[in-house]
């Protein structure tokens, strides 16, 4: 180090390609994390539940969180690039100085993913925790999916047993699916609740959530189950709970 | 006069005027006795074994005759290559003589040596590039069969069950193409040479590792006119047990591949360790190396595993056991389990000697030592052990075991630390270099590019809320697709322009190898953001039709996807092009310091007269300034 320490050369962020650099950094960062997660969170469209609008701000998040260090991946290769190039059958000539290794940008380098990594997982652990705890301590409705190939069916256990391949669901009211199925592996998926759990014949599966919105939601299948996987939807609505009462009551249950 | 006498068979004209048994073995004798013998089994099959009763609850006459003819088509296919003959001469005490061993390893044979059983590390090397370029070919078509499926709003042309059989045999043929692009081609034919060895530990399973990929491809191209692949490349059971014949071609094909892996796995890893140059020591090895005996030495704790749950499925559906079938006492998410502790692993061996080239090619352009060997060794070893614990972040919304998803979350995530080691290698290495502007240069910074959006959309898919979300859908595949093909297939097609003089003795074209790469490139990235769009908005995986409002991020996507189709033909037309009449390639076109310079081209049979000795490291740039 002392040698270093001698050889007088300037700090090295005075010099002319790590101002560039630095630069281009903040500039890449912004425009990462800005274009990334609006057109992320765009393409997620709106939320129906507390599970997918917290789903939307985690990706927000993270995309935040990585845009620093996609930005600094873009900044420090691009200043490289517009840097000295060559051309030609013969190779450049060799580098003046032999840099085989900086253990101060390394061990910033490793200390600084660390901390990202481990911010990850632990933000991704209490939000875990948060649905987990919401969904036990809740008095939800309970209903019985049950899918095959390739459809679904759904069974209003609380509302006297009533079935049907539609599914309706009360605004505001928690609910809990118990999934299964009766041949191979589905998928069952709510895309604008942000839920899925895959239906495993011989096994029950749970998922749970609160439809926070009314309107007509999408049900797809998300695992491949023979030949018209692509067609085992279904629309989800959610409704107000009167209507959701006199619908139940129409299907011969009970509200 | 005495050895005329120990070897009569071998003289070239003695009285009955054949040529021994082991000169007449080549891949057309492999075919003949391979297909008859599956005929004969097949028939025999069909007379011999019992109806199934009427009341039983399981039809499996048709899936053990398909079982037993590929086995017979596989095991004829070895004896007709000459794969028994050394263990059958060595079990009757009469190893190989030294005239027999040279023949094997293809002395004097020109381009007949390339078509048999030959043991010369270098053949193997060209046998597996070419055999990879067959398969991505292959792949790649169905590749643009599905895009131009998927290109079509309101679903296609092609039936579904045709076209869940294409993405079935897209999927598991591309895995075992990107698994092989590497290892098979510039692990055989470059690795030995660079390390100072003559040839591999064992030549003769290098030469048996490379001939049973041959003989698993035909059971998976007869599968599909037998009923397809149709559950994906994973084939999740109970759907592989439902799904017709084709599963048993998908069976064969991953058992013989398994063993293969196995077979080259053991022989590159006793090779590196064992016959490395004298003086060569670890910290005198290139980087390169590491990243080939990392990807091989996770394949062997890998692929028995597959191996395994593939005979478990097997037996389930010729057999009627109940390994994976709920109702009689089996576990789907057993089948899962398996198939991931071998499918996650299998990522890394594909990524490790992608990256791990392009670190050994870093230096060479320019024209720096590479930064700090240990932390990417540390980045390299970080990610192989890691590799193993995560398996069951496939499994997140499965149902299988919740509790078990903040542990997985925690490994899973941890295995960012040793990659973002490797990235900085190879900034470190570039940052405020003078850049030779080369194809496989401008390949690192291609590879940087994709595997940051690879590695950043898996952290998402690595937390288990996001994941609730966006498991099973278009954006795992877009995701996988930028890890495997964005930085695996950019780093191979890299390794393809830079060991080509080598290989060959002609260099790749140059102007081919830009075009090539900027198509690839370009076409890829539109690609698969398109797919990351339709992803979010909650288009599932390995659907032939799809809602409208996917139609435009799907369109963007099949014109991506035709960009990389020109690409590649553009690269195709390159190897063949260069190959035939390109440029005569000096011995050291790159000034490279690495062992594998130091040969003539073309490479001589031992590669080595007088084996070196190694004194430093391989990236001593600059040194001589300083």
């Amino acid at each position: 180090m002392s040698e270093l320490e001698t050889t007088q050369r300037p700090s090295w962020w005075k010099r002319s390609d790590a101002k560039k650099a630095i630069f281009l950094w903040v500039i890449f960062t912004a425009i990462i994390g800005y274009t990334a997660s609006i057109i992320q969170s765009r393409a997620m469209g709106s939320p129906a539940s507390e599970n997918m609008s917290n789903t939307i701000n985690m990706v927000k998040i993270f995309t935040w969180a990585a845009a620093p260090v996609a930005g600094l991946v873009a900044a420090l290769t691009i200043t490289t690039l517009l840097g000295q190039r060559h051309f030609g059958d013969n190779p450049p000539p060799e580098a003046e100085h032999e840099i085989r290794n900086s253990p101060r940008v390394a061990a910033t380098w490793v200390v600084v993913s660390t901390l990202l990594c481990l911010f990850a997982v632990i933000y991704g652990m209490v939000l875990v925790q948060a649905d987990e705890n919401k969904l036990r301590t809740a008095n939800p409705i309970n209903i019985d999916v049950t899918g095959q190939q390739w459809v679904w069916n759904f069974k209003y256990v609380d509302n006297g047993g009533a079935q049907s391949a539609d599914l309706y669901l009360p605004v505001n009211k928690p609910v809990l699916f118990h999934v299964t199925s009766t041949d191979v592996m589905h998928s069952f998926w709510i895309v604008q609740m942000g839920i899925k759990v895959d239906a495993n014949p011989g096994y029950v599966t749970e998922t749970g959530t609160t439809p926070n919105k009314i309107g007509v939601y999408d049900l797809r299948c998300a695992e491949l189950c023979g030949l018209y996987h692509a067609y085992m939807q279904k629309k989800v609505h959610v409704v107000s709970q009167a209507d959701y009462d006199a619908w139940v009551q129409n299907q011969g249950g009970n509200a | 006069m005495t050895t005329m006498m120990n070897r009569p068979a071998s003289a070239p004209g003695d009285a009955s005027g054949r040529k021994p048994l082991i000169e007449r073995l080549n891949i057309v004798t492999a075919l003949v006795v391979g297909t008859v013998s599956a005929i004969v089994i097949w028939q025999l099959a069909l007379h011999f074994l019992p109806q199934d009763a009427e009341t039983a609850s399981f039809f499996n006459r048709e899936d053990k005759i398909s079982l037993m003819s590929l086995i017979a088509w596989f095991v004829g296919f070895m004896t007709g290559i000459g794969a028994l003959i050394g263990p059958f001469r060595w079990a009757f005490g009469k190893d190989l003589n030294h005239d027999e061993n040279m023949f094997l390893a293809g002395k004097d044979q020109g381009i007949k040596r390339y078509f048999r059983y030959t043991t010369d590390h270098k053949v193997v090397g060209i046998q597996y590039l070419v055999i990879t370029i067959i398969i991505l070919f292959v792949g790649g078509t169905l590749a643009m069969l599905i895009r131009t499926n998927l290109g079509h709003p309101q679903g296609g042309w092609i039936h579904p069950q045709a076209y869940n059989a294409i993405v079935g045999w897209h999927g598991i043929i591309m895995i075992v193409a990107t698994i092989i692009m590497i290892t098979g081609p510039f692990g055989n034919f470059i690795m030995p040479i660079m390390i100072g060895a003559r040839d591999m530990a064992f030549p003769r399973l290098n030469a048996l590792s490379f001939w049973l990929i041959v003989a698993a491809i035909p059971p998976v191209f007869i599968s599909f006119f037998t009923g397809g692949i149709t559950t994906g490349w994973s084939a999740y059971n109970p759907l592989a047990s439902q799904a017709g014949l084709g599963m048993n071609g998908y069976i064969a094909f991953i058992c013989i591949f398994a063993i293969s892996t196995m077979v080259a796995g053991a022989n590159i890893t006793t090779t590196v360790v064992k016959m490395r140059a004298k003086g060569m020591t670890w910290n005198r090895t290139p980087i390169f190396i590491y990243g080939v005996v990392a990807s091989v030495a996770l394949a062997l704790p890998a692929f028995p595993v597959f191996f395994l749950s593939q005979i478990m499925s097997a037996m389930d559906r010729a057999f009627a056991t109940s390994f994976y079938n709920s109702a009689a006492g089996g576990s789907g998410w057993l089948y899962e389990n398996l198939f991931w502790i071998m499918g996650h692993p299998e990522v890394y061996v594909i990524l490790i000697p992608s990256v791990a080239a392009l670190m050994e090619m870093a230096p060479v352009f320019t024209r720096r030592p590479l930064f700090s060997f240990n932390l990417a060794i540390m980045g390299i070893a970080g990610i192989s052990g890691l590799s193993v614990l995560v398996w069951a972040h496939h499994m997140y919304i499965s149902g299988w075991a919740p509790l078990l998803n903040a542990p997985f979350m925690l490994t899973t995530e941890l295995i960012s630390i040793p990659t973002g080691m490797l990235f900085l290698v190879l900034i470190g290495t570039l940052w405020r270099g003078r850049l030779w502007m080369t194809m496989p240069l401008m390949s690192i910074f291609a590879l940087l590019w994709n595997f940051m959006i690879g590695g950043i959309t898996g952290i998402y898919l690595s937390d288990v809320p996001a994941d609730a979300f966006l498991h099973g859908s278009m954006y795992v595949t877009a995701h996988f697709h930028y890890t495997l093909m964005g930085a695996g297939l950019t780093g191979a097609l890299a390794s393809l322009v830079y060991w080509f003089p080598k290989m060959t003795g002609r260099m790749f074209d140059k102007t081919l190898s830009w075009v090539s790469f900027w198509l690839v490139q370009i076409g890829f990235n539109v690609a698969f953001i398109g797919m990351f769009l339709v992803g979010l908005a909650g288009q599932p995986r390995r659907v032939e039709s799809y809602a409208s409002i996917f139609n435009k991020g799907n369109l963007i996507t099949t014109m991506g996807a035709y960009t990389i189709m020109a690409g590649m033909l553009v690269l195709l037309h390159g190897v063949i092009s260069s190959w035939r009449n390109g440029v005569k390639a000096p011995m050291n076109p790159w000034q490279a310091k690495t062992l594998e310079w130091t040969v003539a081209n073309p490479v001589p049979l031992e590669n080595f007269e007088t084996l070196p000795v190694i004194t430093s490291d391989p990236y001593g740039y600059g040194k001589a300034q300083s």
